[in-house]
């Protein structure tokens, strides 16, 4: 009769500590990184700005939400190698005592919590980016919980393996001090082999997905959700027939609403496209890492907001003419409503805008996540 | 050093009980969240371990000497941007009203880097073959 696996069966000399504390320093690396843009990200979703997010430099979340994808990307391979050269652990038979006993279950228990966040995080961040979604839950709330939920049992992984990664960071990768006794027989290559394979798969997939947001990679990026094609010379996430803009909405009776109490103005597109034209050129940096850089040419947002005399930083409501979507109302804040590169667009490259990019009119601000530059604007509204 | 793991260990409790807090407090739909965490450890541990062991007993033993190394290099890679290219090959987000999304022809890509390990294992093998025998 077969016996289940136990760690012993596993003889391969990769198999060490020695090869896991160095891809996994370079996985904590990518994971920190990932965590950090990744709050960068959340934060400058949300409506509620206490410490205000800066405008400037407009390429800002353009690099930090292309890095949050790269490094996630390269993360991939790290993780399945580090994997790999611990599979052994997972049939470790328990310790005896009960003291042992129930420390080895609390470090189990933390393991599984990293090991399922960490491949959640990984999964649902790959599969959102091809904005493919086969799931319930929603999608930004989850990736933003777990975040927390890995990068904290990762603190705790770190914690107490602090003696063993030290140790076999500072001594010849070749040391067998923290090796199980059966792993002594050689690999297919050699653990420097081994670390070497994880950073050449790591920067294949860094390469094939960084096209999204670096122009120059577009070639070689033969992974990356989009090619930077679209209308225009732009890419589109989401189209007017998804967001259901039909002719009507921006026909002739389209209007432009800009409301400051009981001071409010209606305006016509060629209204808009009386007052004093400005060209900006700003990226439009997708949460989903790609991005573009745009030309823009339209209304000052300020120039508006003048109109109806509001006051400068004050957070701006701004309404899209869809009829539904989460992103049919956002809040454009005070600082960024005061930008001067903050415009109402009614053209991208010199040509009048695109329906799928927001025909008549769309925000476009500098450093900003594009889904929250609304497009078919159709009010903009400063509370009294 | 025992301070540092202490504090470290502490603020990543803190951390995780933060986000397990969020989870559970804002309405999610925590248990379709619960089988994703739980059939991604499953299909790591128990599908995509055991394949990769099969392969190294079946497919890795049976490669002549000077093959391994490369073959075993070549794996990692190609094996690891296949599994994180499987939504754009099989575009399961594309929309017929969005041309611009998922653009590429993600098969000509991952044939043409499928092409470039192939031809980079059986270089590197065949230069090992020379090499150990002058």
């Amino acid at each position: 009769m077969p016996r289940p696996p136990s760690d012993a069966d596993f003889t391969s000399r990769l198999r060490s500590a020695a090869v896991t504390a160095r891809v996994g320093l370079w996985l904590g690396i990518c994971f920190g990184i990932a965590f950090v843009t990744g709050l960068i990200s959340h934060y400058a979703q949300n409506a509620d700005h206490p410490l205000l997010f800066p405008t400037s430099p407009s390429w800002g979340y353009r690099f930090t939400q292309g890095l949050h994808v790269v490094a996630g990307t390269a993360a991939v391979p790290l993780l399945l190698v580090k994997l790999w050269t611990v599979y052994p652990r997972l049939f470790l038979r328990p310790p005896r005592e009960l003291r042992r006993l129930v420390l080895d279950g609390l470090e189990r228990v933390s393991i599984a919590v990293l090991v399922a966040a960490s491949i959640f995080q990984l999964a649902s961040g790959t599969l959102n980016s091809a904005q493919w979604y086969p799931w319930a839950f929603s999608f930004r709330a989850t990736h933003y919980a777990v975040a927390w939920v890995a990068i904290g049992a990762l603190l705790v992984h770190i914690a107490v393996k602090l003696p063993i990664i030290r140790r076999a960071l500072t001594s010849d990768i070749e040391s067998t001090v923290d090796d199980r006794p059966t792993a002594t027989v050689p690999g297919a290559v050699s653990r420097r082999g081994l670390v070497r394979t994880a950073f050449l798969a790591s920067g294949v997939a860094a390469l094939a997905v960084a096209g999204g947001a670096v122009p120059f990679l577009r070639k070689v990026s033969v992974f990356a959700v989009r090619s930077g094609e679209g209308p225009q010379g732009v890419p589109v996430n989401k189209s007017a027939a998804a967001a259901r803009i039909t002719d009507e909405m921006v026909g002739p009776a389209y209007r432009l609403e800009v409301v400051y109490g009981d001071h409010r103005t209606s305006l016509t597109r060629a209204d808009l496209q009386e007052m004093a034209q400005r060209t900006e050129s700003l990226p439009i940096a997708c949460v989903e890492g790609w991005s573009a850089g745009a030309v823009w040419t339209g209304v000052r947002v300020r120039d508006l907001l003048d109109l109806v005399d509001a006051p400068t930083g004050r957070d701006v409501d701004v309404y899209s003419l869809q009829p539904s979507g989460p992103y049919r109302h956002t809040v454009l804040q005070g600082n960024f409503a005061d930008d001067t590169r903050t415009l109402v667009a009614l053209a991208l490259h010199g040509e009048p805008l695109n329906r799928d990019h927001g025909e008549p009119a769309r925000l476009i601000a500098p450093d900003r996540p594009g889904v929250l530059q609304t497009k078919w604007l159709s009010r903009l509204e400063v509370s009294a | 050093m025992t301070g540092t793991r202490v504090g470290m260990g502490a603020l990543g409790v803190v951390a995780g009980l933060y986000g397990g807090w969020l989870l559970l407090s804002r309405g999610h739909d925590f248990l379709d969240l619960a089988e994703w965490l739980v059939v991604g450890v499953a299909l790591h541990d128990a599908v995509l371990s055991v394949v990769v062991l099969a392969l190294g007993a079946v497919v890795l033993r049976r490669l002549p000497r000077a093959a391994k190394a490369p073959a075993v290099v070549g794996f990692v890679v190609l094996g690891s941007a296949t599994l994180f290219a499987v939504p754009v090959l099989g575009r399961f987000g594309a929309r017929a009203d969005n041309p611009s999304l998922l653009d590429r022809n993600y098969w000509a890509g991952w044939l043409t880097l499928a092409a470039l390990v192939v031809v980079a294992v059986a270089l590197a093998s065949f230069v090992r073959s020379r090499r150990r025998r002058t």
